[in-house]
């Protein structure tokens, strides 16, 4: 759904600016975007001096708990008439194996109905008081004006002890997870998450685990109900109350909506830690047609926020790829040489278990570049002491971040729900800055050391494999890439080691030998065809003929309206639509009608100058084939599979600019039979031009017959 | 990104001295050089929000020079007479500081939250880019092809990025909104020295910018400092080119066809709607919240909900300086064809053309707006922009505490007539998005 919401965003584009090392200025052709600088200004030069900073302060929260084992926690704030209920339990995460998913739904389910409510009189509730309310896997929200928050609270404790779990509202939501997991498919950063999560934590381990629709699939009702009736207990929960609301009042609140809950005995789990790759693995999602690869680097790491090296973690991360623009993956990247538009890292502690992660989205020919620059960012991490200059800088960004944080009362109410939570000393985040500050040169490097692991890395890449994938080799420590899909499971493409005997000359010669053979090839001097296929509802034909060494004439037809024609006469192209022709001899257009003007092509690619170069075996829907790739005279590529068995072509894959950018059009051949002693394919399935895929049918052959006077002229 | 998302679509949604809304306080002058100052005071924490909001967009930009708006923004951090490349930032996130800026089609804004204690820094800062941006040939080779990947990345390769490109230069012909704020990237290759500093002179003067400061500080020394690094700054001397270009009715329903990597169909209906602070604009804001705002909304209960039909609808008025557009789109769920999507919203909208609302529905639309606009202000950052847009815009910053009784004297009558006047097939642009390819 992020990426729906993302368009929206787009009226503004907020941007991101900023340069880079200073010892790399000074360029000889600065220039001012202004004429000379006044001398009169030159009291300006200096930057201005800081005043006497005010200390910082946290404010006061307060915390009590209610006889059935609630944990309340209050924070007061009256900068805006609201006040808002944080309800979030406390057990950390839950496995669901073959259900992957079911929690979330659980949790969405909850607002879906209650004993007394359908699910549109709650929304109904909700909307009229202007309020938001919203139910998770992890808990409740409900926020609204205060006048109307006895009404939220009425609804928000309805919710939470008489969700009515209907079988309608559940198979609803499944849809919509469905429709969402669908259109996750082809958003490249889910793809990456899910990746990086089952190599990161095994598909085993809670973080790891993926929805899919098979996991979807299997689950029921009675596996979201269950999880609401174990874990949704008041001794499992903190609820925190923020806002334009006392202590005294927010605890009457509390105890008259929330005292009548019962306390029950809670499931307890236990989940083994997970510990980086044996050594640095690269794993590529392939994504049609993408312009950009995202790359994630990333581990799983034991770190949590008791750690006592945290702190001189998160100020190592902040130099790497942290900070605004300072971070040195930005700076590298970025400023320095213009791969990306953002590129940072992070480190996340967990009490099952943390990960760090560095990433950018960066342009197809610079992706393997842009690994190497991650990679050398990593190691220099490792191998070098951070200078006093760009500690300093990264200690007083962290400080303002952490004072620019207090501005929301809802930040309060977090530290003290992880101090108790997570049982850290009382004055942890009293002393947040006092420890910040204290952090040193050496305590970076040794945090650097203990968490920064370049070779223990899962190098995650989602994009255009056959752009991408043969560059990033280099990166991998067993020199074998991994692939996987959208979800993480592994894919297959080299399936067999290639023998020397094996070449791309082999293949082609193998092709032409299965098909018939050199000379009942060449013997064919004529050829019509007709195709038959349907396109958006309409029946549609295409009429093609063939004649040796080079000519060509085809018509598309719709009904009986001819929609495109192209005739090649062995020099000239005259092509065009609804009676609109254009006569042309070269670009783009030409080149793939001299291409089709030819019968059986592949006996002559070397002659017509062109390149074939064996790249390994691909499964091809069931059929191990081999990969060609083909590069025409003019430097045009396209990519042939032959089935390794019979030799025949399966398929055949080219890029092309289409009216909306970039497209790869994917043609399948399949049903060969023999016409005039040579296998020709009767099925023709073209992907990628149109929505639907579309299926054209051989319904006429004719071999050697005379070609109708005039149909190769071009006038 | 989700508060972005927030922050945008509840944008049209405002701020009043309305029940028990905490007024905000604020002072504004000119200085002679006619830079527009607003200043607010919070000390509630040891920080202060410092930005400048200058009054070009993409929209002032010529059509053979496209993006230049949104490059500038780029630009700007790159350095001045008296800070260097790389340096900028730097002392923002010295002092402990952050920053960043966008660009709309209508203005760039610029912004640096600090301790307190910085203000003067922040002051300088915002100065130096005023005064004498310094850029060099590094730098804009580098932001260039920043800028080129920053298309890549929201754009080309994000499902559905196109949208509102596609929707806006099938929605406006003549309008400078008909091009993307990001521009055209073989504008910005072309692009010499001669224009940038011609960009710079027309539209980076004191008197096309506001300096909107909200936080914990002190009136009179703030204003002792603006003197001192602003006062100095000479004034424009040229016109400010602001288009006049009057964008004729559409006359007819524009259909189209976008194929996009994306596995779900999504229809997308972007309805021609009158400039923001207007009065029918508060009215088809209130309309946006009647079809899309909430679960119990119409759009949302129909067709996600009943009928099954989508995975996603919305209708976003978008707020801009000139007549702009309402995006209403919704994504199929998975085997419902994008049609049936159509049908639907269209059913919904057909209905707010002929039927008044009821008294309830009407109430809930004024109490979700109550709160929306109660609920900003939360931050001293999101107050200085506030201030900022409601000079820039409206010529009256006090509407951040009284535009909330613009949207509540709109009536029942009024939804229904801007329903029937703006929401019609003749004023709108229908695109289809459906998946390059349907495979795997």
């Amino acid at each position: 759904m992020k990426n729906i919401l993302y368009i929206i965003c787009l009226l503004t584009l907020a941007s991101a600016c900023n340069k880079t090392n200073a010892d790399k200025l000074v360029d000889a052709t600065t220039k001012s975007v202004t004429d000379a600088v006044d001398p009169a200004l030159a009291w300006r030069s200096a930057a201005p001096q800081p005043g006497e900073a005010r200390p910082i302060q946290l404010g006061e929260s307060t915390s009590f708990e209610l006889d059935n084992g609630l944990k309340v926690i209050v924070v007061e704030n009256h900068k805006l008439p609201r006040v808002s209920y944080q309800l979030s339990l406390n057990h950390e995460a839950i496995a669901e194996g073959d259900k992957a998913g079911y929690l979330n739904i659980a949790g969405d389910l909850m607002k879906t109905g209650t004993s007394s409510k359908s699910k549109a009189e709650i929304d109904e509730a909700i909307d009229f008081i202007g309020a938001s309310l919203s139910t998770s896997a992890r808990g409740m929200f409900g926020s609204s004006l205060t006048k109307h928050q006895d009404k939220l609270l009425a609804l928000y404790s309805d919710i939470l002890y008489n969700p009515s779990f209907k079988e309608e509202e559940f198979e609803k939501l499944k849809k919509q997870v469905l429709s969402g997991i669908a259109s996750s498919k082809t958003d490249p950063n889910s793809m990456a998450s899910n990746v990086a999560s089952v190599l990161n934590f095994g598909a085993n381990h809670p973080y790891g685990e993926v929805e899919t629709e098979s996991t979807i699939e299997n689950i029921k009702v009675e596996d979201c109900k269950n999880y609401y009736e174990s874990y949704y207990k008041p001794n499992n929960a903190y609820l925190v109350v923020v806002g334009d609301i006392t202590p005294v009042m927010a605890k009457a609140k509390v105890e008259k909506y929330f005292s009548s809950w019962k306390r029950a005995k809670v499931p307890e789990m236990k989940y083994r830690a997970t510990s980086p790759p044996d050594e640095t693995k690269v794993s590529v999602v392939n994504k049609d047609g993408a312009v950009q690869s995202v790359i994630r680097v990333t581990y799983p790491l034991n770190i949590t926020l008791a750690s006592e090296d945290l702190m001189a973690a998160r100020v190592m991360n902040s130099v790497l790829g942290g900070g605004i623009f300072s971070g040195r993956l930005m700076q590298n990247l970025r400023e320095d040489k213009a791969y990306t538009y953002g590129a940072r890292s992070n480190i996340n502690p967990n009490p099952l278990v943390g990960s760090f992660g560095a990433f950018a989205s960066v342009r197809n020919e610079v992706t393997d570049s842009s690994v190497q620059e991650f990679m050398y960012e990593l190691n220099r991490m490792v191998t070098t002491d951070v200078s006093q200059e760009d500690l300093d800088l990264v200690k007083s960004s962290m400080s303002g971040g952490f004072a620019r944080s207090l501005e929301s009362p809802q930040t309060l109410a977090r530290f003290a729900r992880n101090i108790s939570k997570y049982n850290l000393p009382i004055d942890y985040y009293e002393t947040y800055l006092k420890r910040l500050q204290a952090v040193t040169v050496q305590d970076v490097r040794a945090a650097a050391e203990k968490y920064i692991k370049p070779n223990n890395a899962n190098i995650v890449v989602v994009g255009s494999k056959d752009d991408i994938a043969e560059k990033l080799v280099r990166f991998d420590a067993d020199g074998k890439l991994d692939y996987y899909d959208a979800f993480g499971n592994e894919v297959k493409y080299d399936e067999m080691p290639l023998s020397d005997d094996i070449t791309a000359q082999s293949v082609l010669g193998d092709y032409i030998a299965a098909i018939g053979g050199m000379d009942k090839c060449k013997a064919i001097k004529s050829m019509h065809t007709v195709s038959e296929f349907e396109v958006m509802g309409q029946n549609a034909k295409m009429d093609l003929y063939q004649e040796a060494p080079n000519k060509m004439a085809m018509k598309m037809m719709m009904g009986e309206m001819m929609v495109q024609e192209q005739v090649f006469d062995g020099t000239k192209l005259k092509a065009g639509a609804m009676g609109q022709n254009k006569v042309s001899t070269e670009g783009d257009e030409f080149d793939s009608a001299k291409d089709n003007a030819t019968m059986f092509p592949q006996m002559y690619y070397s002659e017509m100058g062109y390149k074939a170069e064996l790249k390994g075996t691909e499964n091809i829907d069931g059929a191990s084939a081999y990969k060609l790739m083909i590069e025409s005279s003019t430097g045009k590529k396209k990519t042939q599979f032959y089935d390794v068995k019979t030799s025949l072509l399966l398929r055949e894959v080219q890029s092309s600019e289409g009216p909306q950018g970039p497209m790869t059009i994917t043609n399948d051949f399949a049903d060969y039979k023999e016409v005039g002693g040579v296998l020709i394919p009767h099925t023709i399935t073209l992907s990628g031009a149109m929505p639907v895929p579309l299926k054209m049918q051989l319904s006429n052959v004719e071999i050697n017959k005379p070609v109708p006077a005039g149909t190769f002229n071009i006038e | 990104m989700k508060k972005l998302l927030l922050l945008l679509c509840l944008w049209f949604s405002a701020n009043a001295a309305y029940c028990q809304m905490n007024k905000v306080e604020f002072e504004e002058y000119d200085l002679d050089n006619g830079l527009h100052v607003i200043l607010h005071q919070d000390k509630s924490t040891p920080i202060v929000a410092v930005s400048i909001m200058y009054h070009v967009g993409s929209k002032n930009e010529q059509p053979d020079k496209t993006g230049f708006a949104h490059f500038f923004e780029h630009l700007l951090f790159e350095g001045s007479a008296n800070i260097e490349r790389g340096e900028y930032d730097k002392y923002v996130e010295k002092a402990g500081g952050t920053l960043n800026a966008n660009t709309s089609f209508d203005r760039t804004y610029y912004f640096e939250i600090l301790p307190s204690n910085q203000l003067e820094l922040g002051l300088w800062l915002e100065s130096e880019r005023l005064l004498h941006a310094v850029v060099n040939d590094k730098g804009i080779e580098t932001q260039r092809e920043v800028v080129k990947e920053e298309r890549r990345q929201r754009v080309d390769n994000q499902p559905y990025g196109s949208i509102l490109e596609e929707s806006m230069k099938r929605a406006f012909t003549k309008h400078p909104y008909k091009w993307p704020i990001i521009g055209s990237m073989d504008h910005l290759d072309a692009a010499v020295e001669a224009d940038y500093k011609n960009f710079y002179k027309d539209f980076y003067v004191p008197n096309n910018a506001v300096l909107s400061i909200a936080g914990d500080l002190d009136f009179d020394q703030a204003k002792e400092w603006i003197d001192k690094y602003f006062g100095q700054i000479p004034r424009g001397t040229k016109e400010i080119y602001r288009p006049s270009i009057v964008e004729p009715p559409l006359a007819a329903e524009v259909r189209d066809t976008v194929y996009d990597n994306i596995q779900l169909p999504a229809v997308v209906q972007v309805y021609r709607i009158p400039a923001q602070g207007t009065p029918d604009f508060y009215a088809v804001s209130m309309l946006g919240t009647l079809l899309a705002q909430g679960e119990s909304s119409r759009l949302q209960k129909a067709i996600v909900d009943e009928k099954q039909k989508a995975l996603f609808v919305g209708n976003f008025p978008l707020n801009m300086e000139d007549p702009g557009v309402a995006i209403a789109f919704g994504i199929a769920n998975m085997g419902v064809p994008v049609n049936e999507v159509e049908d639907a919203i269209d059913e919904e909208i057909e209905r707010s053309r002929n039927e008044l609302i009821s008294d309830q529905e009407f109430q809930k639309l004024r109490n979700q707006v109550e709160n929306d606009f109660i609920s900003r202000n939360a931050r001293v950052a999101g107050i200085a922009e506030s201030l900022a847009n409601y000079h820039m815009y409206y010529g009256e910053v006090n509407l951040i505490n009284t535009e909330l009784e613009r949207y509540l004297s709109v009536t029942k009558e009024d939804i229904m007539r801007v329903a029937k006047k703006y929401y019609h097939k003749d004023n709108r642009v229908v695109l289809h998005y459906l998946p390059k390819e349907t495979q795997l």
